[in-house]
């Protein structure tokens, strides 16, 4: 265990934190997200654990839905009235996490905020439950993500295993469709609480790429009673009985689905909320984000029918289905990360009903991962069948990667614009007499939603923040 | 002309787009009025291994291979011996690479057994060599050269006279010391390059192509595609890895 620090070590941690967060800020480089912290922690390791003390912090990672599920609890908890601090950033290492708590603790270190929402890393989450002991921790589901970083599923999933092993005391809440996921309850002490949906959705055959085929436990194939995407879905081991646990919370009906939002029914604990729920939020991973949102609602100690009730209204978030009107179409942007969210996203976009102009943005950086194979597992053959697809420009890093993706999917040459600029992209956007979809990956989007915003007067992400 | 193709275990081999393998033989093949079928061959499955002209077989995760070993021994590792000595084509990729040969060795130094169709063997390492990285292609193979992502912990070692794939220009390729990347061995393609290898490297997936064609006609001459996209993606990252510039932030 660590010892504790001294006033004067922590004194020294705080100011220098809140110091290079304005410095970086006032010198116009950016959110000043990490930096921060990696300088308080020189003076004092674990001053998270300092300035994150007393504070009722909920956890929330996985691969996919992790900002959003986020956004939905800030947003229900600040409309019940907490002064919610949350990494609206997605500087989601320890050294990000330190930095936001910290620079929000007084100059003593104290914290001033009670409630935090905490995106984490999978795999910093084994240095961040330790520090900061959340009451909740939500693991939304385990895809392939970001290869090069983590080398596979299964290490993923056993580095956030070690992060549960450190807190016993935190309730666990689990996507009970992602068999991945749900057997992080296999081996632990702690209170497990489960969502889910009771209803298939989307093709049922298991065709497609799948992270999970197999038992995790003994290596026989599953049975599924039913899907409702990838390898999510009512799932059951023949050989060695593993199987999904019936959720607490569970959707067991989607009633619509629009480009603006979902209808669904839904049960709590057994008995049915009085109201349909409205999800603000399109795509079927969104109504996965909802659950897992109430049910961390709830396991904090929050009413369901609140959080609930909140969901209508919760906004997009920093790149996720975010709208910008740089002209006289909205310009929407999905964050697409790896082979499952893509899929998903397109399969968003091919059940659209208009025309429609697509831009396609490949970085290949750290943040992004070095490798990028998944793009041939992602559907974009279904682009290429859907005749509302106008035209689609490509850039980035690996723009050539992505040119011979859509070809090969069976989309015409003639049909793809390459070597597009963030500007040339803003002004094709503003000209455009269509509407506009942006799939970016996680640096593209930082830095074509900054050019965005900057043309369409919205704020950062931090200048909200103040 | 027409090509027969199975895809060996595309249910636990198929990390990192393997398939994009896949669909860039039959791209290519179909461009050129050139049909082809494409069987996926599951665990506990059968079939006649001299009904198909190419095969592939992709990377895996380690936890499923065991599932795999089990359902090679029952006889398919035979079939697949006898498919490779007479000239049929197999593209191996990673994991299904390193099957090809007669064992592997964890770093505990325990040895698991595997196909023994060519003379090579994987030593398990402690470090992963993972990057982008680039080869050239023996004479064999036609020369040209090959960008890719390398992304293993296994050391292979060729045996005495058995040829690579290529030579590394930059990465570690089979072992990180003795410059090889893959193998080549009669008509067996077998590369560290993983996922989606051939769709920015179409000379390679042509020379592919042609030795299946050659053995089941006789000889073929591919009449060559544009590859405006290709090229250019081939290219850029080329010059990227080639200069040092390829993973900087
Ligand atoms: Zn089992």
């Amino acid at each position: 265990m660590s010892k504790k620090p001294f006033v004067i070590q922590t004194i020294l941690a705080v100011a220098s934190c809140k110091l290079t967060r304005a410095a970086l800020r006032v010198s116009g480089r950016g959110g000043g997200t990490a930096l921060p912290g990696k300088v308080a922690m020189r003076f004092e390791r674990n001053i998270l654990a300092v300035t994150s003390k007393g504070m009722d912090i909920i956890i929330v990672t996985g691969t996919n839905g992790k900002t959003t599920t986020s956004n939905m609890l800030e947003h229900a908890l600040t409309a019940r009235g907490d002064d919610v601090l949350a990494n609206k950033s997605g500087a989601n290492l320890l050294s990000g996490v330190t930095a936001e708590i910290t620079c929000s603790a007084d100059w003593l270190g104290r914290p001033k905020k009670h409630t935090a929402v905490i995106e984490c890393d999978e795999g910093a989450l084994k240095q961040v439950v330790p520090l900061t002991h959340p009451k909740v921790i939500v693991v939304t589901n385990l895809f392939r993500d970001q290869l090069d970083r983590y080398g596979e599923v299964m290490h993923t999933l056993e580095e956030i295993r070690k992060g549960v092993r450190k807190v016993p005391g935190s309730v666990l809440c689990l996507n009970a469709d992602c068999s991945l996921t749900s057997s992080l309850a296999l081996d632990a002490p702690n209170k497990v609480v489960y969502y889910g949906l009771e209803v298939p959705y989307g093709d049922q055959s298991g065709a497609g790429v799948s992270d999970a085929m197999h038992c995790i436990r003994c290596g026989a194939k599953y049975d599924y009673e039913y899907r409702t995407y990838a390898h999510l879905g009512s799932f059951r081991c023949p050989k060695c009985g593993y199987r999904r646990t019936d959720p607490d919370v569970s959707v067991t009906s989607i009633d619509s689905m629009t480009a603006q939002g979902s209808e669904v029914h839904m049960e709590v604990a057994g008995r049915p909320l009085k109201e349909p729920v409205h999800i603000g939020l399109p795509a079927i991973y969104n109504i996965y984000n909802a659950c897992a949102a109430i049910a961390a609602y709830r396991a904090f100690g929050g009413d369901a029918e609140e959080v609930a009730a909140s969901l209508a209204d919760v906004n997009s978030c920093f790149g996720r289905m975010e709208t910008f009107m740089p002209g006289s179409q909205p310009v929407q942007m999905i964050l697409v990360k790896n082979p499952a969210g893509c899929s998903q996203s397109i399969g968003y976009l091919t059940g659209l009903d208009e025309d429609f102009v697509l831009v396609v943005c490949l970085n290949d950086r750290t943040a992004d991962g070095h490798d990028v194979s998944w793009i041939w597992d992602a559907e974009y053959e279904k682009l290429a069948e859907d005749g509302h697809v106008r035209r689609i420009y490509v850039s980035g890093d690996r723009a050539g990667d992505m040119m011979v993706r859509l070809k090969y999917a069976g989309i015409p040459e003639e049909k793809i614009s390459a070597g597009c600029t963030d500007k040339d992209i803003l002004k094709m956007s503003a000209e455009s007499e269509l509407p506009v979809f942006v799939l970016p990956n996680y640096t593209a989007m930082l830095s074509l939603r900054s050019v965005f915003s900057e043309a369409t007067g919205k704020k950062d992400f931090w200048e909200k923040q103040a | 002309m027409e090509l027969s193709i199975c895809h060996l275990y595309p249910e636990v081999l198929n990390l990192y787009g393997d398939r994009g393998n896949i669909q860039c033989i039959k791209r290519r093949l179909e461009w050129r009025g050139i049909s082809s079928s494409v069987t996926e061959l599951k665990i506990g499955e059968q079939a006649d291994f001299t009904r198909f002209d190419l095969y592939f077989i992709g990377g895996g995760q380690d936890f499923e291979q065991e599932v795999l070993l089990d359902d090679l021994h029952t006889g398919k590792d035979r079939e697949i011996r006898a498919a490779i000595n007479d000239g049929r084509t197999f593209l191996c990729i990673c994991g299904g690479y390193q099957m090809m040969g007669t064992y592997y060795e964890t770093g505990e130094g325990v040895r698991c057994d595997y196909l023994g169709a060519v003379d090579l063997y994987t030593v398990g390492g402690k470090t992963r060599m993972i990057d982008n990285y680039c080869f050239r292609l023996g004479q064999e193979s036609g020369g040209s050269t090959v960008v890719g992502f390398e992304n293993h912990s296994g050391r292979t070692y060729l045996g005495k006279g058995v040829k690579p794939l290529g030579t590394v220009l930059k990465g570690c390729g089979n072992n990180g010391e003795d410059g090889t990347e893959g193998v080549r061995f009669k008509n067996v393609y077998g590369t560290y390059s993983h996922g989606p290898v051939l769709p920015k490297n179409p000379a390679l997936c042509d020379e592919i192509i042609r030795s299946a064609l050659a053995r089941k006609y006789g000889a073929a001459i591919l009449e060559p595609l544009p590859d405006r996209f290709e090229k250019q993606a081939h290219d850029l990252v080329y010059e990227r890895i080639m200069s040092g510039t390829m993973s900087t932030d």
